[in-house]
């Protein structure tokens, strides 16, 4: 009687968490130990799956030869922006081009910014991409425009129409979670290869960070500045433009920077699809032909377009000192003197290879870079590639061989890691952590199946676990959902090595994130230096990190790993130490008069303080993580992303954009659980 | 313009009610409770509305300075959002002049706005991107007065609130007794007459407001607008007001000159608020007076706009009634010595 009194009682004390592990625990088990007898149970046959892929091709094919007519007409209209602005920049001499942009920066921000742009522009120059970075400068000015009218009318419509506005905004979220290739295809479709594909692709990429603004923007003017517009007598259009949009001027403006910014890295990601003589394409061409050198010097090309553009466009946003305006004219005025006394002198920019030393430098000492640190090198990737990344991805079941690791491994030694996983999770369960235990269990059991030979009902279970505990049974209900849409689509595989891939990358972006936050948060000298190497990170368009990882460590997934944590580590860095740092003095002071010690403050008051601020950090870094595979895809993943870049070379709208749907699904359901999570915490400390 | 008897504002039966399909649903409530306000609003709580005005009636007379008091949640803002319906109302009517305004198109309200009403804000309210200039004459520029005429109305009001040669500022460049001065700036630059202010003092020091809250007595000396005013401080309400609402929970629990409140509280409610309040500095000898004629024979000269505490310094040692006498001297009644005492100490019974 009191035995199973006391069972029910310990039942009865079961938290959440534990439940939701215990019944993740039981799934994975049955699942592993009926593998002999109903294969079924771990792989989905491909006799159950559903030809998805196929009928949303048939129904986009049609669906897009549908509004072909029209939009065709739509893209013939974007040619002639689009032929303008090429021939301006084209024909424009450079020293006027400079000249100009120079003098914009004296007028955003002074001496620095005109520094900036006289160096960055001369930089351009020197490099002998001038014409080249001309023809992307130009889908972007064109670009930028459309995306900056579409986003502000959306983001106006949803501020005036509430029912329109949580459409947007989910509308938003997913659009966000797409990831970029995936646009391309049915556009490609729609409009063939050529700049146009690319225009359109920046223009729909862009638009949604300004949207977004606007509507934070419009939503934040203070109530009582929107009444005083009402009590003046205002019409709702006078409020709106001579009051609120004025009023919300600075949060637009960070739309404005980031709309440039999303331009600028869609443009160059269009490139892939090729057609025009842009300097994405000079990087991709080049890195093909294995010319690092030269990729390397286009990409900083990027990169100086990145900084000038950002950091202009982002003084727009902050409040401004007023330049004297006769220094413009005179930079002006310069330039045309310039231009007109050396005009027969005046070289052809694109013969110009002041550069060439650099990039013959940059080839022949990553040669010799190569050969002198090969062995190191290689054992660094193989050692990696073989002891973690290869186990993570098919288990240690199938990737430890006496080729690799010196022994072959047996039923056996399962056994005996599944014995020692229940040792430790049975003590952990005794010192009262039963939910912790369980998980060590769950996630020796993954290391042992390997991520991507996971039984589909174990990871519908856990998903469902993590998401009832996270959000509820809304969110369980909803992950499951999605997932399965993915398990029937054939497309469950794939699925299953992104999530491999991007997980451990994501794990690996938490430590060293982390970690690296951490330092930066307890040591503000260390902070100096890692600042700007963020600010510098989240610049640089997703495509020139493929570069460096490329040019040492080859194609392969051990390059693709690397280019998704150097993107993905940023969010996680800034976001732990601004949790960190950010602990209210009170707090601060409370923990110092009771008497702890650093160590103690960091661990008993900073770190669960800012456990949300961590986490939303966590999240995005997940979906930076996302967001890269699919164009690590072009130096070698597999799974989806490879899937959507392959479907963009063959023009397959049905995979593509199935495909670009299941990367959005997994990127929807870990932003939604990370977000719970970090709700709760928020929550739980009353903010 | 209008008839003397009309009331500038008047609010019959007002209710605001927060929630989805509030409409109906008070519509419904009152049916249920037959038009007993209690039981509606209870009724309403209980579905998961928010009654935040509850069947408000009043009347704001012309050139009246009317204060509405409560501490924060009791519906006070929510109160004057409806009656300059910048909060749409769910039932009953306000009439301004005499035309209710409940329910009227939104064509109609801009035009109130843009000639009768005027507000001002907690929080100022400022628009951050406009000078002071254009700030104040805002309310002109959207009925499209020229930049000429709007510039001389401009000069009128800011030297009206003493902002003189701060017209190219902008609201940042300010401090707050500054912007809220720009704030009753730009709220008269229609010349309103009505005049809506929204705890336009709490966000001050306690030096700046004292100040501010006396150049509003001198504009209002000369202006003479129909004000409804919010406040939170029951100092500032007596003060101030001509008449005082005192709001509890979304009702109106007692309206009643500075006076009423103070000595004749209606529940303990309103009590507490004047406990603190030196009673005697605010109720007038008019609200001690009875109507006999007899009286003793001292005569020590009190008139019936007299504080207590004056008129009790006047008859420390006196025990017989003595005669008052209104502005203009002529005898309207007596105080008897003992009754100012009484009144002095009825919180202590």
């Amino acid at each position: 009687m009191t035995a199973v009194a006391d069972i029910s009682a310990q039942q009865a004390r079961l938290t959440a968490g534990a439940q939701a592990a215990l019944i993740t625990v039981i799934v994975g088990a049955v699942c592993l130990a009926l593998e002999g007898e109903a294969p079924w149970l771990v792989k989905w046959p491909a006799a159950w799956e559903l030809p998805a892929t196929q009928w949303v091709g048939a129904f986009l094919d049609w669906f897009l030869n549908g509004i072909k007519p029209v939009m065709r007409v739509f893209s013939d209209l974007m040619t002639y922006p689009m032929d303008w602005a090429n021939f301006v920049l084209g024909k424009t001499p450079w020293p006027i081009l400079i000249g100009i942009v120079t003098a914009l920066g004296w007028y955003l921000g002074g001496l620095p910014m005109a520094a900036l742009g006289f160096l960055g522009l001369g930089f351009v120059l020197a490099s002998g991409y001038w014409a080249e970075s001309m023809n992307t400068l130009a889908l972007v000015a064109v670009s930028v425009p459309v995306a900056l009218i579409m986003g502000g009318a959306i983001g106006i419509l949803a501020n005036e129409v509430p029912r329109v506005k949580a459409f947007v905004q989910a509308l938003l979220d997913v659009m966000q979670t797409v990831p970029t290739f995936a646009y391309l295809t049915p556009l490609l479709l729609l409009f063939g290869f050529g700049p146009v594909v690319g225009l359109i692709a920046s223009a729909i990429y862009a638009a949604p960070p300004m949207a977004r603004n606007v509507m934070l923007g419009l939503e934040r003017v203070e109530p009582e500045i929107k009444e005083a517009a009402v009590m003046s007598g205002g019409t709702r259009f006078q409020q709106l433009f001579q009051v609120e949009i004025p009023a919300a001027t600075t949060q637009i403006m960070v739309g404005v920077n980031q709309c440039l910014m999303a331009a600028l890295s869609m443009v160059i990601i269009a490139a892939v699809i090729g057609g025009f003589n842009d300097i994405g394409w000079e990087v991709l061409l080049t890195m093909r032909k294995a010319q690092f050198g030269e990729s390397l010097t286009a990409g900083l090309v990027i990169v100086v377009f990145a900084v000038v553009i950002d950091r202009m466009s982002g003084t727009l946003a902050t409040e401004r000192k007023r330049y004297d305006r006769r220094v413009v004219w005179a930079i002006l005025g310069f330039a045309v003197l310039f231009t007109v006394a050396f005009w027969a002198l005046l070289p052809n920019p694109s013969e110009l290879t002041l550069l060439d030393p650099m990039t013959d430098a940059i080839d022949s000492g990553l040669t010799a870079f190569t050969q002198a640190n090969g062995p190191w090198l290689d054992a660094l990737k193989n050692n990696s590639l073989f002891y973690v990344l290869l186990p993570l991805r098919i288990g240690l079941d199938q990737a430890v061989l006496p080729y690799t690791w010196g022994f072959q491994w047996t039923p056996g030694m399962s056994y005996g890691l599944f014995a020692a996983g229940a040792v430790i999770a049975l003590l952990m369960a005794w010192r009262g952590h039963l939910t912790g235990g369980l998980i060590v269990l769950i996630l020796i059991g993954m290391l042992e199946t390997g991520i991507a030979n996971l039984p589909w009902p174990f990871v519908l279970t856990g998903a469902a676990a993590l998401g009832w505990v996270a959000g509820g049974w809304r969110l369980a209900a909803l992950s499951v959902g999605l997932l399965c849409t993915i398990l029937v689509s054939g497309l469950w595989e794939r699925a299953l090595l992104s999530l491999y891939l991007s997980g451990a990358a994501v794990f690996s972006c938490a430590v060293v994130g982390g970690l690296i936050g951490l330092a930066s948060a307890v040591w503000s000298p260390v902070w100096k230096v890692v600042r700007p190497i963020c600010d510098m990170l989240q610049t640089i368009p997703l495509f020139v990190f493929l570069i460096p990882v490329l040019m040492v460590f080859q194609i392969g997934e051990f390059s693709a790993f690397l280019a998704i944590c150097a993107y993905a580590v940023v969010p996680m860095i800034r976001y732990t130490r601004h949790g960190l740092v950010n602990t209210p003095d009170e707090m601060m002071e409370a923990a110092i008069s009771s008497g702890a010690t650093e160590w103690q403050i960091m661990r008993d008051v900073r770190a669960p303080y800012a456990a949300p601020t961590i986490l939303l950090g966590l999240n995005q870094t997940i979906l930076y993580a996302f967001a890269m595979l699919v164009i690590a895809a072009l130096i070698g993943t597999t799974g989806l992303g490879q899937s959507i870049y392959l479907a963009l070379g063959q023009a397959d709208v049905g995979l593509g954009i199935s495909a670009g749907a299941a990367m959005a699904i997994l990127a929807l359901i870990a932003d939604r659980m990370v977000q719970g999570f970090a709700e709760e915490r928020r929550k739980a400390l009353g903010l | 313009m209008t008839d003397a008897k009309t009331p500038a504002i008047a609010c019959r039966n007002l209710w605001q009610v927060f929630g989805q399909g509030a409409d109906k649903a008070l519509t419904d409530a009152l049916s249920r409770s037959g038009d007993d306000a209690a039981t509606a609003a209870t009724d309403l709580r209980e579905n998961g509305f928010i009654p935040a005005v509850q069947d408000a009636n009043f009347e704001v007379h012309e050139g009246e300075l009317f204060v509405i008091m409560g501490l924060s949640g009791s519906g006070k803002s929510t109160l004057i959002r409806c009656i300059s319906q910048l909060l749409p109302g769910t039932g009953g009517e306000i009439r301004v002049d005499g035309e209710n305004v409940m329910g009227a198109s939104k064509k109609a309200l801009t035009d109130l706005r843009r000639k009768k009403l005027g507000m001002v804000f907690q929080h100022f309210g400022l628009f951050p991107h406009m000078t002071v200039a254009e700030n104040v004459t805002y309310p002109l520029r959207v009925q499209g007065v020229g930049k000429k005429e709007r510039l001389a109305r401009a000069q009128e009001v800011i030297s009206l609130v003493g902002l003189e040669g701060r017209e190219d500022s902008f609201p940042r460049q300010l401090s707050g007794g500054q912007r809220q001065r720009v704030g009753i700036a730009r709220s008269l630059a229609v010349n309103p007459d009505i005049w809506f202010l929204d705890e336009p003092f709490s966000a001050l020091d306690p030096l700046i407001r004292r100040q501010l809250q006396d150049e509003f007595l001198r504009i209002q000396a000369t202006l003479k607008k129909s004000i409804v005013f919010i406040t939170h401080d029951i100092q500032e309400a007596l003060k101030l007001a001509d008449r005082i609402a005192i709001m509890r929970d979304g009702k109106i629990v007692q309206i009643g000159t500075p006076t009423d409140i103070v000595l004749r509280p209606v529940d303990d409610y309103v009590r507490e608020f004047s406990k603190d309040v030196a009673k005697g500095q605010h109720a007038k000898v008019a609200s001690v007076m009875r109507d006999e004629a007899e009286c003793g024979p001292d005569d020590p000269g009190l008139t019936t706009g007299m504080t207590l505490d004056a008129a009790l310094a006047h008859c420390m040692e006196l025990y017989e009634p003595v005669p008052v006498r209104d502005a203009s001297g002529k005898v309207v009644g007596t105080v008897h010595p003992s009754d100012l005492a009484a009144a002095l100490q009825v919180d202590e019974a």
